[in-house]
């Protein structure tokens, strides 16, 4: 009889698995296709000295393309300009989003308005917008410097200066991504119940205190996982170096990816570059795995 | 054991799916291919050639001229242009790599001529040099020839030349009294230009342009380089070996220091806006044959004076040009396309369209505005001064870096030590075809 029931669950089981894994087939297939075929073809090329030109004719050498890396300048450059974006940018998206999500999460007048208003700058294409703030970032006739003018500041450089250039490109971006922030940190906020804010005013808390100590614990998980995209995507910094200032001035403002594709594109070193994005698969892994040890999450 | 079934049926039905779409997407490709290429006719010879989009006007001129070419030569050989490929970012280059790596290229493509080198010596595209005769061959100017041939062998052949002229606005010379050379051999010399630039630059105007706002590519070098020339120095070694000693060479230094201390005077903006010089806040400009027609319907009235000089007498060259990819079955058939559309005629025709000088030198002969000033020094500097740039297969990673140290010099960076940082990049890179 147990024996019986016991067979009966297995074959469930196993029936079970395999509908699971039939299900996922079709997803499996286009993930190799698409994700799993290309990671492993750059994981080969990362050891050949591939030239775009002559597909033909790579051959095999070793571990050079990883010890160039480590003694190339230019790496270095792009490691710390992404490095310092990333520092940045996480911290900025996440308060302004936040903070987006606080103020339209009040229950004022023309709420939707503003909810959308937010939100429009995610939906535009990051390419449209890049080429937009560069219109307003232009040092000559562009929108900030008008303003500047007429307030009677200083006329500043932006993107032509090394100094400006990563800072012009930071502000952009975070107005450009922190309505998606707020939207999910909105999300979080609806989830809160609303009886932990009536009960800490019967206790007589006042707005910063059922802040910090509902609001906040009650966002921890959202947090976490915005905080953990923002700095995947933050490390992924492309478009706005690749269109605003090509990576100048002086290199200012090349990133990773985008050195790698100059790399890759431009002077056509595909072993190379596919060693470039090994690395940079690495680094962004480890960060990854270092962030979710820290930020443990509640799972309730 | 009909769950079972069911299951497979609907993996089947997944799996089918994405069958489907694909050898769907086989066959409107395969339809396509027959839309382009009706049957041929017995013997004759079918060629595809692939340009890029540049404005309306010259990709109709392709066009045409290739439609009398396959009427001159009906039934024998026929030429089909592909779609222009639209050349923003590098979608034509990368169109170019694909089709490479597949293994599908056309038998003619159209290509910048300082990428014939790395093309030709990774055998994308053939030697041609046999296919003419010297007779040919000598009514093309120099500079093409040059731009076109790598290790002593011809590649590639243009239609158009171009350049980079001294720019003036005719106005503020009248009221300095400042009278503008006419020739390449009384070009200024850096010094005279140094100083009536700096005369020139007042609170709201600039002396000169250098069109800083083209960004960090090709333009840099392309205008910047016959500095480096002009003073005897270049960015790699006779030979193309190497760039220690050239690329962070004496010579090289001293011009990108001249650079430097353009901007550190003031003389040049280090962000001009578009129109600057049109709109008559800058007294001077570098810019190439582009710049008159902007120049004209600004109603600027301007001049041309030749690029100034140090030792000798250099200015920019290049243009995009035509080469047979080494995958053709008829090299011979689409190296006679190649000399048709680079031919007097053709020159002309596109010359007209483009505003761009023509490549060769009948063509010059019999166009009457190359004799009068300004465009006369136009054709004094393409057929006197005009130096192709590097023939080297490095050339990506060498412009590139030239053109970085440009902008560092503008930037008042240290000179010295910019080029010599970027020395073993370079290096690394010539290795590759050293071997």
């Amino acid at each position: 009889m147990i024996k019986n029931l016991k067979r009966t669950l297995s074959t469930q089981k196993w029936r079970e698995g395999l509908s699971g894994y039939l299900f996922f087939l079709p997803a499996l297939i286009l993930l190799s296709l698409f994700l799993l075929y290309p990671m492993a073809m750059a994981f080969y090329y990362s050891f050949t000295d591939f030239y775009l030109l002559t597909p033909q004719k790579k051959g095999f050498i070793g571990l050079e393309n990883f010890t160039y890396a480590f003694s190339d300048n230019e790496f270095r450059t792009a490691f710390k300009n992404t490095v310092y974006f990333v520092v940045l940018v996480v911290p900025l998206q996440t308060a302004v989003g936040l903070g987006l999500a606080l103020l339209v999460n009040k229950k004022l007048r023309f709420t939707i308005f503003y909810r959308t208003a937010y939100f429009s700058p995610v939906v535009m294409s990051l390419v449209v917008v890049s080429i937009l703030w560069t219109f307003l970032y232009n040092p000559n006739e562009g929108f900030f410097n008008q303003v500047l003018e007429s307030l009677g500041f200083a006329k500043q450089p932006f993107l032509t200066s090394p100094n400006q250039a990563m800072n012009s490109i930071i502000a952009m971006s975070v107005w450009q991504g922190a309505g998606f922030q707020m939207l999910i940190f909105l999300a979080g906020l609806q989830t809160i119940p609303g009886v932990l804010y009536e009960a800490a005013s019967i206790d007589g808390a006042n707005a910063w205190q059922k802040f910090k100590n509902v609001t906040l614990p009650g966002l921890k998980n959202v947090s976490i996982f915005i905080i953990i995209t923002i700095t995947i995507a933050a490390f992924k910094l492309l478009i706005q170096p690749m269109i605003m200032t090509q990576g100048g001035p002086l290199g200012s403002t090349r990133s990773l990816v985008y050195y790698t594709y100059q790399v890759g594109f431009a002077y056509r070193d595909v072993g190379y570059a596919s060693a470039l994005a090994v690395l940079f698969t690495v680094i962004v892994l480890i960060i990854s795995l270092t962030q979710r040890k820290l930020l443990t999450e509640d799972r309730g | 054991m009909k769950k079972l079934l069911m299951f497979l049926m609907m993996a089947l039905v997944a799996g089918l799916l994405v069958v489907g779409c694909s050898s769907s997407k086989e066959e409107t490709s395969s339809n396509g291919d027959q839309d382009k290429t009706t049957p041929a006719t017995e013997e004759e010879v079918v060629l595809q050639l692939w340009i890029h989009q540049t404005n309306e006007k010259e990709t109709q001129f392709y066009l045409d001229r290739a439609a009398e070419f396959n009427e001159a030569h009906k039934g024998k050989i026929r030429v089909d242009v592909a779609p222009p490929i639209i050349d923003e970012g590098s979608s034509y280059n990368d169109a170019i790599n694909a089709a490479l790596v597949a293994g599908n290229l056309p038998d003619l493509i159209k290509l910048d001529g300082p990428f014939v080198a790395s093309y030709a010596a990774s055998e994308v595209i053939m030697p041609v040099g046999q296919y003419y005769t010297d007779e040919e061959l000598a009514d093309y100017v120099d500079s093409i020839l040059e731009q076109g041939s790598y290790n002593g062998e011809l590649y590639s052949l243009g239609a158009m030349e171009s350049s980079v002229m001294l720019y003036y606005n005719k106005a503020i010379f009248a009221e300095a009294g400042i009278e503008a050379p006419t020739s390449v051999e009384d070009a200024w010399t850096w010094d005279e230009f140094f100083a009536v630039a700096k005369q020139l630059t007042t609170n709201d105007r600039y002396g000169l342009n250098l069109f800083m706002n083209y960004g960090v590519g090709e333009w840099m070098t392309y205008m910047g380089l016959p500095f480096v020339w002009s003073n005897g120095g270049d960015l790699l070694s006779p030979d193309g070996t190497t760039a220690e000693g050239y690329f962070n060479g004496p010579e090289t230094v001293e011009a990108l220091e001249f650079i430097k201390q353009l901007f550190a005077e003031g003389v040049v903006s280090i962000s001009p806006s578009e129109m600057q010089f049109e709109e008559g806040n800058a007294a001077m400009a570098l810019g190439g044959p582009w710049i008159a027609l902007s120049t004209q319907d600004a109603g600027l009235d301007y001049g041309m004076m030749p690029y100034p000089r140090s030792k000798v007498a250099k200015s920019p060259s290049g243009s995009m040009a035509y080469a047979v990819t080494s995958q053709t079955k008829h090299p011979e058939e689409a190296a006679k396309f190649m000399l048709w559309m680079t031919d007097k005629e053709s020159t002309i025709r596109l010359s007209e369209v483009t505003g761009m000088p023509p490549a060769r030198k009948s063509a010059f002969a019999e166009m009457a505005e190359y004799e009068t000033q300004p465009k006369k020094i136009m054709k004094d500097q393409v057929i006197n001064s005009a130096q192709a740039r590097p023939q080297t297969p490095a050339y990506p990673v060498l412009t590139q870096l030239f053109a970085e140290a440009f902008q560092a010099a503008a930037l008042g960076e240290d000179v010295q030590k910019t080029l010599d940082n970027f020395v073993p990049r370079i290096e690394r890179e010539l290795s590759r075809f050293n071997k």
